[in-house]
């Protein structure tokens, strides 16, 4: 019997009185995970497993070139710590966002690491992927319809920046979770999903009410990050039916009221209210109370399934190949002078590579020790006695990127202004070469929410037995 | 009296790629309502201090939580080419300044 089905048997039916336990393992596989609290999780016998592997935190560039932000050998590391320990309790194991970013790419490359490890290790089970990917044509249509909504300053794209993306995903909620379980998966790798469907999905397969289950899943898919002091530590999630309780499995991590209720906080822009595929987590009434002065129990959040499905994209699109050049300087008339060189560099530049690279090349730079870091205009200081000068460059091929700033930098170590004393050279290198390519870029080109009348079709389960 | 006087945590964080979020947390009621409840932390006083413009700037108090929740639209999306901090993180200086 397939380990869904085995919960099924003894969690089944009328689930009053009976304690779900979800063991996330972690917030972010692929880092490395703290043994002591994995193993102190494992211990406990969960009834799940959920880890989430990405976010759309750390930018546009792993969803458009389709790499994972984590290292391969690190990844498979945690891939296996949480696949041995699934298969040998015999629980299921959901796995959201695969890959840092949940494009198929990711997906595939995910999917590969575990068909390895579970060759190598021996490991049998049935094992679901589920596919994030978003037809182009579909999205086109929902902006002609009006149906996609914005969520900040972007504007809807229009046909040629759907075209553009390199990679489109929506982020897939319980709905398609429950699909892969009702096909008796064992393990479960999901394209982009929401953190909270990772572990929102068995309660709901289960008949859990879905408020406190939901709500318990948006707190643990952090692991330990909700206690104090917060950290990557497994946490073990104990559904009760309307109330939750919270257990860090490091014993010095510890979840308090207002631990958890600060956390609640975190990277939401709004608090009381969190947004789903299926419906809206409202948070406005929930209750958090000390068991003693690790556990917290949770209660009150109220579920409301939504009258319009929505799903929310994201799509990258890859805009040239970037470089950059690292430089310092302390001669304060130099630094004084910045403002005034940099564009008059840039000209020379262009003047100098003349139809020898595209013109279309973007050159930008970030004064480090004055305002390398505020997006928004903060008073001056004193004048800094050093700074970290970086140069950008994207342009639309590497030997581009690297001529331009191979000239850039000659030009700026030599250029001439008012009032300069170090006629022999305006910069400090760290080493040379100081120009260095560092890929393909990419920029977010979709963030909004589109709406669809179902979601089974955009998120597709494939089943193999492994 | 300053924010960082009363504050506990003061971090700034993306609230997706189009917007940051920057949480104010105190370590109790009373520090709680003395920044709740002044001037400097309402829409208007924050649009001044960051230059935004008044409706890019919302304010949610958080009181379960002993907290307040400052959201911007960010002006560069995050990873964009430009952008200066693709996580967001270092977006709260300006409020360590904060006379209250």
């Amino acid at each position: 019997m397939s380990a869904v089905g085995k919960l099924r048997d003894r969690l089944g039916g009328d689930v009053t009185g009976k304690p779900l336990k979800a063991l996330a393992a972690s917030g972010q596989l692929g880092y490395g995970l703290p043994e002591a609290a994995l193993q102190e999780g494992l211990a406990r016998e969960p009834d799940f497993i959920g880890c989430d592997m990405g976010s759309v935190d750390p930018g546009p560039y792993y969803l458009g070139a389709g790499e994972m932000a984590t290292a391969p050998a690190m990844t498979e590391h945690d891939l296996r710590e949480v696949l041995q320990g699934a298969r040998r309790l015999d629980v299921p194991l959901l796995i959201g966002t695969a890959g840092t970013a949940g494009a198929r790419p990711h997906l595939d490359k995910t999917l590969a690491m575990v068909r390895k490890i579970a060759k190598e290790d021996g490991l049998k089970f049935r094992l679901a992927s589920i596919a994030a990917d978003i037809p182009k044509d579909m999205v086109k249509q929902a902006a002609r319809d009006g149906r996609m909504t914005k969520l900040g300053e972007m504007d809807v794209p229009d046909d040629a920046a759907v075209d553009a993306t390199a990679h489109l995903v929506g982020q897939m909620g319980t709905e398609a979770f429950k699909r892969a379980l009702d096909a008796e998966a064992d393990v479960i790798i999901a394209g982009r999903a929401c953190d909270t469907a990772v572990f929102s999905s068995v309660p709901h397969m289960l008949g859990y009410p879905m408020g406190p289950a939901m709500h318990m899943a948006k707190i643990i898919e952090c692991t330990s990050i909700s206690c104090t002091p917060g950290g990557r530590d497994a946490m073990l999630g104990t559904l009760e039916g309307e109330s939750f309780v919270l257990e860090s499995m490091n014993p010095d991590r510890h979840a308090t009221p207002l631990s958890v209720a600060a956390h609640g906080l975190y990277e939401q822009a709004d608090p009381f209210t969190v947004r789903e595929p299926e419906g809206a987590l409202h948070l406005n009434e929930i209750e958090l109370e000390a068991i003693d002065h690790h556990r917290v129990r949770g209660r009150g959040a109220r579920w409301e399934t939504a009258a319009q499905l929505s799903v929310k994209l994201e799509g990258s699109t890859y805009v040239g190949e970037r470089g950059i050049l690292v430089a310092g300087a302390c001669d304060p008339n130099f630094i004084a002078a910045l403002d005034d060189i940099t564009p008059a560099l840039e000209q020379t530049v262009r003047d100098l590579l003349g139809d020898t690279v595209s013109p279309d090349f973007q050159l930008s730079f970030r004064v480090y020790g004055r305002d390398g870091v505020s997006l928004w205009p903060t008073p001056p200081t004193h004048p800094p006695h050093e700074v970290f000068i970086m140069g950008e460059c994207i342009a639309a091929t590497a030997a581009e990127t690297k001529a331009i700033l191979t000239t850039c930098k000659q030009y700026f170590l030599h250029y001439g202004f008012p009032g300069r004393l170090s006629t022999a050279g305006n910069l400090a290198f760290p080493f040379t070469p100081p120009e260095i390519l560092t890929g393909p870029a990419y920029r977010f080109s979709v963030y909004h929410v589109m709406q669809v009348d179902e979601l089974a079709s955009l998120f597709p389960v494939t089943v193999e037995e492994i | 009296m300053k924010l960082t006087d009363v504050a506990k945590v003061i971090r700034s964080k993306n609230a997706g790629p189009l917007q940051i979020t920057i949480d104010l947390m105190f370590e109790d009621r009373e520090r709680y309502d003395t920044a709740a409840g002044s001037q400097s932390l309402s829409p208007a006083s924050l649009a001044q201090l960051y230059g935004l413009r008044q409706d890019k700037v919302r304010v949610i108090p958080f009181p379960q939580a002993l907290a307040i929740k400052l959201v911007f639209d960010r002006n560069i999306v995050a990873g964009d080419p430009g952008d200066k901090d693709v996580y967001g993180t270092q977006q709260h200086r300006l409020l360590l300044g904060v006379e209250l």
